[in-house]
């Protein structure tokens, strides 16, 4: 039982930082009807702004001293009297990477939602009004064209980089039985269920969700509507690739920055499909479920068989219910 | 208000809507385009509301103007912001959407203007919209529907509408009601309209001008009390037979031939 927790929560953890690689996914295709199948390489790029601004850049040379180790006195002092791996020597170490996660986060924030609009404006904007099925294909193309990006800017490859919290191990009880988890893990979730509710929130309830969804059923009549559908588009697009830019730099704090974040992208959408493309909800559900799977299989059948077995479930839900778990079939009046 | 000048628009480069059409709609009018299934009626609208580039509709020559300003040169969300609204054909409600949200959408037309949307007026001139307020709008009847796409027309304040047959698969009953508030958004507000109609019988109801296009161009034109009487259009559009008799001769159907040249 206490073994059975622990993997759920695990799960549920990361299930968490699924969902907020699919709300940039569900948020383009619910404005645009695309389904972006680069938005793996999006977060990609996230991770490597990430690594930029918050190792490569505070390593220079010209770089402040403060930016790499903020060590004022009293942090310095206080850390000399805190006990070695005790939770407050963990976040005092934390403190001093500070300023540069800070600038990391904000850095790669700034410089993926650039890249999303140089995206949506170079090559979703000239397309607006022809099938939809011809901008998918341009975002095929977009997964060469990025990953080979990445090939000529960023060599480096599995580097790593500091937590965005203190990642000091928490042990509690839950259900009557210890749990183990760190904490650099909940607040990464706690940041991504924060933000999938805000997105799902704004969608559903501001004047600007309106606009999306009015877009994504139909643009022509969202224009005669004073909608500017071109304005959608890149609202839609700079979120995604701002909400990746998080995941992404969560992701490098976990296994480090990879090519292979990229391919990640590809499980986020199964997880995506099952869920219903169109619906947060669905998919929130979708993720959280595909994380538990995972960390099931991974309990009980071993590593290798945690990357099959929540796809299989997830392929047996989209023959089920094609249209995923809450996707909208269209509305057809009665 | 709108003058559209001589223009010509294709599709994919390869079929030919419009072939030279002009019309002119003065402020404060209702004026009517009749016409019959494909004769350009709902391009002639599109192109003046400037969606046509969304259909791969290329206008070639000439030019439409609203208020003095060359509609091309704005974009359609633009200009529905400057006060020209355009009901389209099918109503073309946000079906996935509740009717709140519908209208919410239309107050997207009064950025830039300092004006409040006004959704009171609009469930005051359509109580059975308040009450389905919160409905998903793709399982509205098709009169409600219709009242919608009115609705979200109200919310845009537009200074000038252009209705693609709003009869379009309506009970009788819900097309009076519909005319109806044509003609009070005419009054009351100074709305001018240029309406697009098959139903000639319900557009002579409310307009003040008419035009008649065949492929693409006007044929006919005149103020409607004028066309109302004129033997071709009672025959064609409004379904009454001339000289007051039933044909029953060959003699007179090769007199409807005869009349019917002109149209083509």
């Amino acid at each position: 039982m206490g073994q059975f927790i622990q993997f759920a929560l695990n799960g549920l953890l990361a299930g968490t930082i699924y969902s907020l690689i699919a709300v940039g996914i569900v948020s383009v295709y619910k404005a645009t009807r695309v389904v972006n199948f680069a938005h793996g390489y999006l977060i990609m790029f996230g991770a490597y702004f990430y690594y930029t601004f918050a190792v490569l850049l505070p390593g220079l040379e010209w770089a402040p001293g403060w930016l790499a180790k903020w060590e004022p006195s009293w942090l310095l002092a206080a850390r000399a009297e805190a006990e070695m791996f005790s939770p407050r020597a963990t976040v005092l170490d934390w403190l001093s990477n500070l300023p540069r996660i800070v600038l990391g986060i904000l850095g790669s924030i700034l410089a993926c939602a650039v890249l999303g609009r140089v995206i949506e404006r170079a090559l979703m904007r000239p397309m607006i009004g022809q099938s939809a099925f011809a901008m998918i294909m341009i975002t095929v193309g977009l997964v060469s064209v990025l990953s080979g990006a990445k090939g000529l800017i960023w060599t480096a490859d599995a580097a790593f980089v500091p937590h965005i919290a203190p990642n000091a191990p928490i042990r509690f009880e839950l259900f009557g039985s210890m749990v183990f988890l760190f904490g650099a893990d909940l607040v990464n979730a706690a940041i991504a269920v924060i933000l999938f509710s805000g997105i799902v929130l704004w969608v559903r309830y501001s004047r600007g969700g309106v606009a999306i969804r009015a877009t994504a059923e139909d643009q022509q009549t969202a224009y005669s509507m004073g909608i500017s559908v071109p304005a959608v588009f890149g609202h839609a697009w700079v979120l995604a690739a701002t909400t990746g830019a998080i995941a992404g730099a969560i992701l490098a704090t976990r296994n480090g920055v990879s090519p292979s974040l990229g391919l990640f992208g590809f499980s986020v959408l199964a997880i995506v499909l099952m869920g219903g493309l169109d619906s947060y909800v669905g998919v929130f559900i979708a993720a959280l479920a595909v994380g538990v799977l995972e960390a099931m299989a991974q309990w009980q059948l071993g590593g290798e068989w945690a990357e099959v077995v929540p796809y299989i479930a997830v392929l047996v839900v989209i023959l089920i219910r094609p249209h995923g778990l809450l996707g909208q079939k269209e509305v057809e009046r009665i | 208000m709108l003058s559209i000048e001589n223009i010509e628009v294709t599709y994919h480069h390869t079929v030919q809507a419009l072939r030279g059409l002009s019309l002119e709609v003065p402020e404060g009018r209702i004026v009517t385009l009749l016409g019959t299934n494909g004769a350009g009626k709902s391009t002639t609208l599109k192109a003046a509301s400037n969606l046509l580039g969304l259909e791969n509709g290329h206008v070639g020559e000439g030019r439409i103007t609203f208020r003095g300003e060359d509609v091309f040169r704005i974009a359609p969300d633009r200009l529905v912001q400057r006060g020209l609204f355009h009901v389209r054909e099918g109503r073309r409600i946000f079906t996935e959407m509740t009717v709140e949200d519908n209208l919410v959408a239309a107050a997207y037309a009064l950025r830039g203007r300092d004006l409040r949307p006004d959704y009171d007026k609009v469930y005051a001139f359509f109580p059975r919209l308040k009450e389905r307020r919160g409905q998903i709008a793709g399982y509205l009847s098709g009169g409600e529907q219709q009242m919608l796409a009115f609705g979200r027309a109200m919310i845009a304040r537009p200074s000038m509408i252009l209705m693609d047959e709003p009869s379009l698969g309506l009970a009788p009953k819900i097309v009076a009601e519909i005319f109806d508030t044509v003609r009070r958004l005419n009054a009351e507000d100074g709305v001018s309209i240029l309406l697009v109609e098959q139903n000639a019988g319900v557009a002579f109801s409310v307009a003040d001008y008419g035009y008649i296009m065949e492929s693409g161009q006007i044929v006919m034109e005149g103020p409607v009390s004028k066309l109302r009487d004129d033997k071709d259009i009672r025959s064609f559009y409004l379904g009454v037979a001339t000289e007051g008799s039933a044909r029953d001769s060959f003699r007179d159907v090769k007199h409807y031939k005869r009349r019917k040249r002109w149209l083509s």
